[in-house]
């Protein structure tokens, strides 16, 4: 009797289930997976966002992680809806540049905590919405409870933006990158004539709960024309911050 | 069979009819305004006279002597007509408002022949004290053409009645053609050809056909639903236990009306006998028990009775033709009911309904963006392939956040920031010159793009001698 004959279909079936997306490490197979625009960010977080849970996106201001949820939002769009809970900061032409479709983008304009959750909370609800952003506010562990819970029911991706997750936040959100810009990329020659390309972010899975954390994505963010770099490319470094580099896939 | 119910220059009509001191032979016009109005009708004698429809007052008066000067008042004038569209319903189920001063009633299946008919119509408006004019007809046009025909005889009456822009009648006569039945005599095409497209319906007409359907009114639907004399309510739980009935018995009939309402009227009638009432928007219209109670809640948080509440009013109001519709969801998109029913809800926590945005050219980064009210029924994702491949163009941008304009310290070496604060800056782009709203408020700054040392990227501008921080990208 050919045993390994027998088990073969078998293993064709497994391997079959895996995903092998995250550059050949093995992880649970996740079909839910929300792309987030960027193929280097999905390898990171094995196919993208979860759908149904909270993730968040953290870094200090200039960190690029407005640029990742445009990315998102970008996908998210093109097939339904995403709405946006605002602090007042969004600035919609760069969004739309980032390909998001604005008529599709809800914006509640919320300044205090609790406009924010009850916002969060009515767009949930509503399971109307691919995306939810919402700033990451500090938030009592209860409300993080519902608003999973919600997300959960509505398959809706909850997205928390803001410099540093808190106890809560981070023990709720299923996913947590930290984003910081590694390289600005500027263009043409200086003064006048100089302009801002874009910036290389680097993306750290800190939290995974369908994946093995520890993940680092670079991810370039750069205006292009027709799908060409705009000439003259510079780049600079700001101040070292130590990421991993991905791993290179395949 | 139409009956028609004509009233020549209503609104003049009713501004006589309110100021008796005029006599119904006097000349009188009536202007839009008071001082510097403009005629906009007028009587046969005031015409007779020299006064004309755009004339101004001043020259009416002029026109005319000792022409009376009436102010029309629309509010009335419109509240008047509603009054007797509603007496007329008494005539017909089925009442066609044409406009202030013309209606059509369907007179088919009702007892009586013609005269019967407009016996009774002229009994129905006779406590208006207006001159109306009744006839009936085949068609719209016949119908009021006889209001001014008495012997029902349509071909004598001149080419006026049609009611047509007064040059082309001017031609009209030019050409000799002064009743009806000239205007019939003539051959279509070749008349068609001279005075146009609108001149086919003018010859339709002189002929008397006129394929306009008789379009009767929407009568106007009142739902509300009350609890009074069941005993008092002096507890918020008590309160809310009646609302929600009241939401349930409101809804249940906007529904089987087919209506959604954007406004209710919640009417508290106190013991010691104050009547208070509170009325709550919604962003959408809506029909659904929960949204509606849920809204009136979060409207009612901190409102106080000085003693129990012995009565309940609901009442719907704005109402809207409700239903979904019927397409082919997917998977992704949205239940129009479900948004309407979120929209509603943001409106009443935030007190500000939801927004999209939307982009604009213009100098100033505020002013390339502006926000409008999200609504479901433009957000309905489309089928097409140019559709969905839209986006597919534009790829990932620097994404700036807009930071709260404050003033910072810069210095310059050269044409470039070299410090921000206690930052140096190690690379810039710009400046760029913004130079707008010269025409009104001049504003002229040059915008900067730096990088920081801390990895701060921001966009920073010189405004005279002061700088500004303007937003990060992030």
């Amino acid at each position: 009797m050919d045993v390994q004959a027998d088990i073969r279909p078998t293993f064709a079936t497994l391997k079959a289930g895996l995903d092998v997306r995250a550059g050949g490490r093995i992880v649970a197979s996740c079909s839910e997976a929300f792309s987030t625009g960027f193929v280097t960010l999905d390898q990171a977080l094995a196919g993208g966002f979860p759908r149904g849970l909270l993730a968040t996106l953290e870094g200090p201001p200039s960190s690029g992680r407005t640029a990742l949820l445009a990315g998102v939002l970008a996908q998210a769009t093109r097939s339904g809806l995403a709405a946006i809970v605002d602090d007042g900061t969004l600035y919609p032409p760069d969004l739309e540049r980032a390909g998001v479709r604005l008529d599709r983008v809800l914006i509640a304009q919320a300044r205090t905590m609790l406009e924010i959750s009850r916002c969060a909370d009515i767009l949930l609800r509503s399971r109307s919405f691919a995306v939810v952003a919402m700033p990451a506010a500090p938030l009592r562990a209860t409300v993080w409870s519902r608003l999973c819970g919600l997300a959960q029911k509505s398959g809706t991706v909850l997205i928390a933006l803001g410099t540093q997750a808190g106890t809560e936040l981070a023990y709720f959100a299923s996913t947590r990158v930290r984003c910081a810009i590694e390289r600005v990329l500027w263009s043409g020659g200086s003064g006048v004539l100089c302009e801002l390309d874009g910036y290389e972010v680097g993306a750290h899975v800190l939290k995974h709960r369908r994946a093995a954390p520890g993940a680092v994505a670079r991810v370039r963010i750069a205006r292009e024309c027709n799908g060409a770099p705009l000439r003259g490319e510079r780049a600079v470094a700001p101040a070292p911050r130590p990421l991993q580099v991905a791993q290179a896939v395949s | 069979m139409l009956l028609c119910v004509h009233l020549p220059a209503f609104g003049l009509a009713v501004a006589r009819r309110e100021n008796s001191a005029i006599s119904p032979d006097e000349p009188a016009v009536l202007a839009d305004k008071p001082d510097r109005g403009r005629v906009i009708e007028l009587d046969p004698n005031a015409r007779r006279l020299g006064a004309r429809a755009g004339q101004t007052v001043l020259q009416a008066r002029a026109a005319a002597g000792g022409v009376h000067v009436l102010v029309h008042d629309a509010a009335h004038s419109r509240a008047v007509w509603s009054d007797m569209l509603d007496a007329l319903d008494a005539v017909s189920p089925l009442v066609d408002d044409s406009g202030e001063g013309t209606a059509y009633l369907e007179m088919r299946g009702v007892d009586g022949g013609e005269q019967t008919w407009i016996a009774r119509a002229k009994r129905a408006l006779h406590g208006f004290n207006l001159p109306v004019r009744v006839a009936c007809g085949p068609n719209k046009f016949v119908a009021r053409a006889r209001t001014y025909a008495p012997d029902g005889c349509i071909e004598r009456l001149p080419v006026e009645v049609l009611q047509i822009d007064p040059r082309a009648v001017e031609r009209l006569h030019l050409l000799g053609v002064r009743t009806l039945d000239d205007l019939a005599k003539l051959p279509h095409g070749p008349f068609v050809r001279r005075f146009g497209k609108a001149a086919a319906q003018w010859h339709d007409w002189a002929r008397g056909i006129d394929p306009a359907p008789l379009r009767p009114r929407a009568h106007e639907v009142q739902i509300d639903a009350a609890v009074y004399g069941e005993g008092t309510a002096a507890q918020e739980e008590q309160i809310f236990f009646a609302l929600r009935i009241l939401a349930d018995r409101v809804c249940s009939d906007l529904q089987r009306a087919g209506r959604a309402a954007t406004l209710v009227r919640t009417t508290f009638e106190c013991e010691n006998g104050d009547v208070r009432e509170i009325e709550t928007g919604f962003a959408q219209a809506t029909a659904e028990p929960r949204t509606m109670l849920d809204v009136m809640r979060a409207k009612l948080e901190g409102t106080t009775f000085d003693s129990p509440v012995t009565g309940l009013r609901l009442q719907a109001m704005r109402l809207e033709e409700w239903g979904t519709p019927a397409t082919l969801f997917g998977q992704h998109q949205a239940d129009p009911q479900a948004l309407a029913v979120a929209l509603a809800r943001l409106h009443a926590a935030t007190g500000a309904v939801a927004q999209r945005a939307r982009v604009r050219p213009a100098a100033q980064l505020e002013g390339r963006f502006f926000y409008s009210p999200f609504e479901v029924a433009a957000c309905h994702p489309e089928v097409s392939r140019s559709a969905r491949t839209r986006g597919a163009d534009k790829g990932p941008a620097p994404q700036l956040r807009l930071l709260a304009v404050r003033e910072i310290d810069v210095t310059m070496r050269g044409n470039a920031p070299a410090t921000v604060g206690a930052r140096a800056v190690l690379d810039c782009a710009g400046p760029w010159r913004v130079d707008d709203g010269w025409f009104e408020s001049p504003v002229m700054r040059d915008e900067f793009d730096v990088l920081l040392d801390d990895g701060m990227l921001c966009r920073i501008y010189r405004q005279g001698e002061h700088w500004y921080l303007r937003g990060a990208y992030d």
